[in-house]
């Protein structure tokens, strides 16, 4: 259904308003155009939408009324339709509509002040005349007026030029047209002339009248485009939902000269729950009425049928078959609400709807996506811990089981291997409560002055037995400057280094340590370089993600190390790298941010 | 030392964890009380008296720390906190608390007897000897005589201090808060770095390997220990 706006009383806009709620229940599109010829406002509508056919009531206007207009609705629709099929309805009964009077009147009705400019003008004038008719000759007088007239209808409604046209003429005419004092004219060319005057005054007036309207609606169209522009740009420029509902909100706010509120379906239905961007708290009553709004997916408060007195205007959120919100515009009590604004106010709505649930269907996928991940995380995390932690339990338990009745060479083997098993049972549980105080947030590092040196003594005696089998060699400075970290955290850094490049290089092969400051980046680093398979490409970029082992590494271990010396490393403010070590093996590299100390008195 | 057996009063509500301290103790020629609860440990420790005792700080009842603070208001009695706590905070907390010496579970029981034979071998304060012996350095707290392998070495009077206080309760760790209070007052505490310097310094004079150190060692997070092996 298409529908072009006609200036309509307050009854009659109900009207309209409740016919358009019916044909869009029924699956109508609606749409608003501004132009101050119906059938071309129609004809330009159905060619923009590819309309084929356009059904048209039977015009119940008199027929001067349509002489007036320049012939019927029908009768200019048929003559530039071109090839789209009109069909013609008979119109119900004539008490449906107002009176006529208010229907060809144009949207802004002239109001009292405008007439009383035309009287003032005219009678100034009138009286200007007086006194320049007998130098000019009462034809000029005529010309005067019609200036008047053209000069009038730039600024007035067609009304007050009408009747300034009207009054102008009779004027002119009793007054300087002889004879004088009478409507009557003796002259035939005078005659002409008034009757020419009579034509030119009123269809200057009305042209202008016209244009201006035209210019007028132009700007309506104008405006509701610039606004759905904007709207779509800061829809389209916001990153999350939040930033663009509040974007939204607020270019509502400006359009509708009102404050807005946007509540949202809590996402199982049951539901409304205000969007914090709203610029106004949405009371109990106004919930109650977006709540009406929201289940039965219509319009309701202020400006509607359904609950009138409410504050606000409701509009849901419709996407397909269910309402997910519903869009609030709170006006100033005196604002009324245009045909145009109403429909701008739908496509606002609209458009925040399909922003809404786009965002939904995001966040489920998202969802999804994560539930599918921890999934997966969550089987090899059983399978890594499963396997971890029986293998040094099945150790120990066939170790205990043999004890009893071994000679003594055999109980010293079998006490090293319980030892053994009991160090990796120790380290894996470590792993895992440090990852886990680390993913809880529980890490908080109390930085101190550390000595480099103690620290790595300390690290290395924690892993001297793990480091059995590889050459080892450091190369710290002697002079290695005391730097600010937790000493705890770092000395495990230290050492799950050593142990990561201890447990996934082959026996016999080196490991080296180093440390030293950067100066100039003002930073200490301390590096372990192995002479293992290295770490590829591909695995360098999960190298840090939980539970990821090397494609080539040896059974032990659960994947932690990185993950945990990265997590301590960075609440220390540092940063680890990972690297290739010229001639083969890989190089991972620790930084911490380096400041030198105060002084330190000497007695 | 070894003249009349010695008595540890053993409190930890881990019943396993009480057994194998019995078994560990006695092989060690120890007798051993146990309690399984904070209260209990109290009435203990009044009743019998124990020359040391060794306590989880994670008891059910009142918490180890607690228990140890209502101890130490009457008792002088050598005390091993043993916690499973990984935060080197609450080690200082029970250390500056009034324990003696702490052990992170799981522990081996050489290191446990160690420990406890360091922290039974004196109360400090009590028969103190005058010069002290360990490695090739040789400490005359009377005469304030600093010597290795025979020359005497010149510490500042600083660096004396501390190497005396590690002296004093050696085989123990003495906490970095201890240490800066006794030497630089309240308000150093926070000034970490003092300690580092001339600990640095005094390695120098008195370590073979200044930074391998075997006597004077780093607890990290925590403090000092001067080992007399």
């Amino acid at each position: 259904m298409r529908r072009a706006e006609w200036p309509l009383g307050y009854e009659a806009l109900r009207r309209v308003e409740h016919n358009l709620a019916l044909a869009r229940e029924l699956g109508a599109e609606i749409v608003v155009t501004h132009d101050n010829d119906v059938a071309a406002a129609l004809v330009r509508v159905a060619l923009q939408n590819n309309a084929t056919q356009i059904v048209v009531g039977k015009s119940r206007n008199p027929r001067w009324f349509d002489l007036l207009r320049g012939g019927n609705l029908v009768d200019r629709l048929l003559r530039i339709a071109g090839s789209i099929d009109i069909y013609l309805v008979p119109a119900e009964r004539a008490a449906e509509r107002p009176t006529t009077w208010i229907d060809w009147r144009p949207a802004e009705a002239s109001p009292a002040r405008e007439y009383a400019e035309v009287f003032g003008v005219l009678g100034a004038l009138t009286i200007a005349s007086w006194f320049i008719v007998p130098h000019s000759g009462y034809l000029s007088v005529g010309l005067f007026f019609l200036l008047a007239i053209i000069v009038l209808s730039l600024r007035l409604g067609p009304g007050p030029v009408f009747v300034a046209g009207v009054a102008s003429a009779l004027t002119w005419n009793f007054l300087f047209i002889p004879p004088l004092f009478t409507f009557a004219i003796a002259r035939f060319e005078d005659g002409l002339m008034f009757v020419t005057y009579f034509v030119v005054a009123l269809i200057s007036g009305q042209l202008t009248a016209r244009v201006r309207a035209q210019e007028r609606n132009e700007r309506m169209r104008e405006d509701r485009a610039t606004a759905l522009f904007h709207l779509t740009q800061a829809l389209s420029a916001a990153r999350t939902l939040d930033e663009a509902v509040f974007a939204a909100l607020r270019q509502a706010d400006t359009y509708f000269g009102a404050k807005t509120a946007l509540l949202l379906d809590d996402g199982n239905g049951s539901a409304l729950m205000p969007h914090f961007a709203g610029s106004f708290s949405v009371t109990d009553k106004e919930r109650g009425v977006a709540d009406w709004a929201w289940r039965n997916r219509k319009k309701a408060g202020r400006f509607t049928d359904t609950l009138p007195s409410a504050e606000g205007h409701h509009v849901p959120l419709v996407r397909e078959d269910t309402a997910i919100g519903v869009l609030i515009l709170r006006m100033p009590p005196e604002a009324t609400l245009s045909l145009s604004q109403r429909d701008l106010a739908e496509s606002f709505a609209a458009q925040l709807a399909q922003l809404v649930e786009r965002e939904q269907l995001r966040a489920v996928g998202e969802r999804e996506k994560l539930l599918a991940e921890s999934d997966k995380l969550h089987r090899t995390l059983l399978d890594g811990v499963s396997h971890e932690l029986k293998t040094p339990l099945a150790v120990l338990s066939a170790a205990v089981e043999n004890l009893k009745g071994a000679d003594e060479a055999t109980r010293a083997d079998l006490a090293d291997e319980i030892r053994t098993a009991t160090r990796r049972l120790n380290r894996l549980v470590n792993n895992l409560l440090d990852q886990t105080r680390l993913e809880s947030g529980a890490l908080r590092p109390r930085l101190d002055w550390c000595d480099g040196h103690d620290l790595i003594n300390a690290a290395i005696d924690g892993v001297s037995e793990s480091l059995i089998g590889h050459p080892f060699e450091t190369n710290i400075p002697k002079d290695l400057p005391l730097f600010r970290a937790d000493a705890a955290l770092m000395e495990q850094v230290i050492a799950n280094l050593l142990l990561n490049a201890a447990l996934h290089t082959p026996s016999g092969t080196e490991i080296f340590l180093a440390a030293g400051v950067d100066r100039q980046k003002s930073r200490i680093y301390f590096t372990v370089a192995d002479r293992g398979p290295g770490l590829p490409a591909t695995m360098r970029e999960r190298l840090y993600q939980k539970f990821q082992r090397g494609d080539a590494a040896k059974a032990g271990g659960l994947g932690l190390g990185l993950s945990i010396i990265r997590g301590f490393v960075t609440a220390q403010g540092g940063d680890v790298v990972a690297g290739e070590n010229p001639g083969g093996g890989a190089v991972l590299t620790v930084y911490l941010p380096f400041k030198a100390h105060g002084d330190v008195p000497n007695e | 030392m070894s003249a009349a057996k010695l008595t540890v009063l053993v409190i930890d509500d881990e019943v396993q964890i009480l057994r194998l301290l019995r078994i560990t103790l006695e092989a060690a020629g120890m007798n051993v009380i146990e309690a399984e609860t904070g209260k209990i440990g109290l009435e203990e420790a009044a009743r019998c008296q124990p020359d040391a005792v060794v306590m989880d700080l994670g008891l059910p009842d009142i918490g180890g720390l607690e228990v140890l603070k209502q101890l130490r208001e009457w008792s002088k009695v050598p005390v091993l906190v043993l916690t499973v706590l990984a935060a080197e905070r609450d080690k200082v907390a029970a250390l500056d608390a009034g324990a003696d010496d702490y052990l992170t579970k799981p522990f081996g029981s050489a290191e446990l007897t160690a420990r406890l034979r360091a922290i039974l071998r004196r109360v400090p304060g009590e028969n103190e000897p005058s010069v002290v012996t360990f490695g090739d350095i040789e400490m005359d707290l009377a005469a304030r005589i600093v010597r290795r392998g025979g020359a005497e070495v010149r510490l500042t009077a600083k660096e004396y201090a501390m190497l005396r206080l590690l002296v004093v309760h050696r085989g123990k760790v003495v906490t970095h808060g201890q240490m800066l209070r006794e030497l630089w007052g309240p308000k150093a505490e926070e000034n970490t770095h003092y300690l580092r310097v001339h600990m640095t310094h005094i390695r120098q004079k008195l370590e073979a390997e200044p930074h391998k150190p075997r006597h004077l060692r780093t607890e990290s997070g925590i403090g000092y220990r001067l080992v007399e092996e």
